[in-house]
């Protein structure tokens, strides 16, 4: 069922929950009363395209935005992913984290050195994903805004119009992989190979944490794929045919 | 020795080049594969539910070239497959079915392995019995361990007398077995497991 604009948003979220991050991402707090998405929007100064294409895309997979209602700009998008980096790193993983640590005092000996691992391995895998998003804020978004400033101005810079011929969207979104490949490692280490006995319940609330981190991040690459990099590949391609030659 | 069961893949063009070019990426991916290529929409009808279920891959130009009751036909056939669509930059045809993913023409290979991984990582994990069933054996076991100390394809092969085809082939069904990709997950692996120990590191 897609979600649209005369949805009362209580509705929306008894038809799937883990929407709540996401409209806290908003900045919409709770207490929707009767308000329908469309009345939110507008309380809340948010483009309800925008909202809808974001809800839509976490709550099916295979929604597909259509490109008639992406009229919205680039910067919303990236304030938007900005905003699930910073839940991501100071919210979600600082809460895994907390469960990691907990695990070696459940166990002695070999068993305690294999729970030090992966409390290791999760270190490197934040690592990886801090330095993931830190390259995206810091080098991909900027240019993502240098793209659509120049498209919409109908003036790329010159040092654009070559940095786009060398060095496209694309490059950028490829500089990083197996982030999500360590994740599912660590899922299936954790459910098949720990050395017993273990903390059940604590290792059950890590691997739900673990889940629900890596939806939520596929999710995210979702947006970045179908909303974010068919945008600005439409601008480079304006740009590159109608200044280079 | 259980070997992975093949992840079926049905491939639907008219290109020989795009066909074979998706193939030589489908090697590069973690997931053992069976190719189907489909031609012409003729060869469409010959296929069966066992045919299906795995991967679909259809390119836009051979939709629109398809008569609408084929396309009927195929719709109500292709049940739980994930469908994978490719396309131009105009976009693509109105009503199939639903495309788990959407592939562009002009989209660099690596965003292709992404998102085809992304898929196959769900359908696998959606399908248990998908996963080959029993223990590594001692052959992988051997390979697993020279991988987890940092050797390349090449150094494995090598010291084991067999080639990096064979290698790699060894890692793909370890990786299904385990459901472990990275390095480093089958490092941490083989720690717990004491097939090696900190210091065999490199």
């Amino acid at each position: 069922m897609q979600i649209v604009p005369k949805m009362k948003m209580a509705e929306v979220i008894h038809l799937n929950y883990h929407l709540l991050p996401i409209i806290s991402r908003f900045d919409i707090p709770l207490g929707f009363g009767e308000k329908t998405i469309e009345q939110l929007c507008s309380e809340y100064g948010i483009d309800v395209n925008f909202f809808l294409v974001i809800l839509n895309s976490y709550h099916d997979k295979n929604y597909f935005p259509r490109k008639h209602i992406q009229t919205f700009p680039l910067r919303l998008i990236i304030d938007y992913l900005r905003k699930s980096h910073n839940y991501y790193l100071k919210i979600k993983i600082p809460q895994i984290d907390e469960l990691l640590l907990q695990l070696p005092d459940q166990a002695a000996g070999q068993g305690a050195e294999s729970l030090r691992l992966i409390g290791r391995f999760f270190d490197d895998y934040r690592q990886e994903l801090s330095a993931h998003i830190l390259h995206e804020e810091e080098k991909v978004y900027p240019y993502v805004f240098s793209v659509e400033e120049a498209y919409l101005s109908g003036k790329p810079s010159l040092s654009l119009v070559d940095q786009i011929k060398e060095y496209s969207i694309d490059n950028y979104e490829n500089e990083h992989d197996n982030v999500e490949d360590k994740l599912f490692d660590l899922q299936n280490i954790i459910m098949k190979y720990l050395p017993l006995p273990l903390d059940t319940n604590l290792c059950h609330t890590l691997l739900i944490e673990l889940f629900r981190l890596e939806t939520d991040l596929n999710d995210h690459a979702r947006i970045e794929d179908k909303v974010m990099v068919p945008k600005v590949r439409f601008m480079e391609k304006w740009i590159k045919d109608h200044f280079t030659g | 020795m259980t070997g992975p069961e093949y992840i079926h893949v049905i491939l639907v063009d008219f290109s020989q080049l795009a066909r074979m070019g998706m193939v030589g990426l489908l090697n590069q991916m973690k997931y053992p594969f069976h190719v189907r290529e489909i031609p012409t929409p003729d060869r469409l009808n010959g296929l069966t539910a066992k045919d299906l279920g795995g991967l679909f891959i259809i390119s836009s130009s051979f939709l629109s070239k398809c008569p609408p009751e084929l396309i009927h036909g195929l719709h109500k056939k292709l049940g739980k497959t994930v469908c994978i669509l490719i396309h131009d930059s105009d976009g693509f045809p109105g009503e199939f079915v639903n495309f788990a993913e959407t592939i562009e023409f002009s989209d660099p290979g690596k965003t292709i392995i992404r998102k085809m991984e992304r898929q196959l990582n769900t359908m696998v994990r959606n399908n248990p019995v998908r996963n080959p069933a029993g223990e590594i054996s001692d052959r992988e076991k051997e390979v697993l361990r020279l991988v987890a100390i940092g050797l390349t394809n090449k150094e494995i092969g090598d010291k084991l007398f067999i080639s990096s085809h064979t290698v790699i082939t060894h890692r793909k069904n370890i990786t299904a077995k385990l459901g472990i990709k990275t390095i480093a997950g089958l490092t941490m692996y083989a720690l717990i497991n004491h097939l090696i120990f900190p210091e065999d590191i490199h």
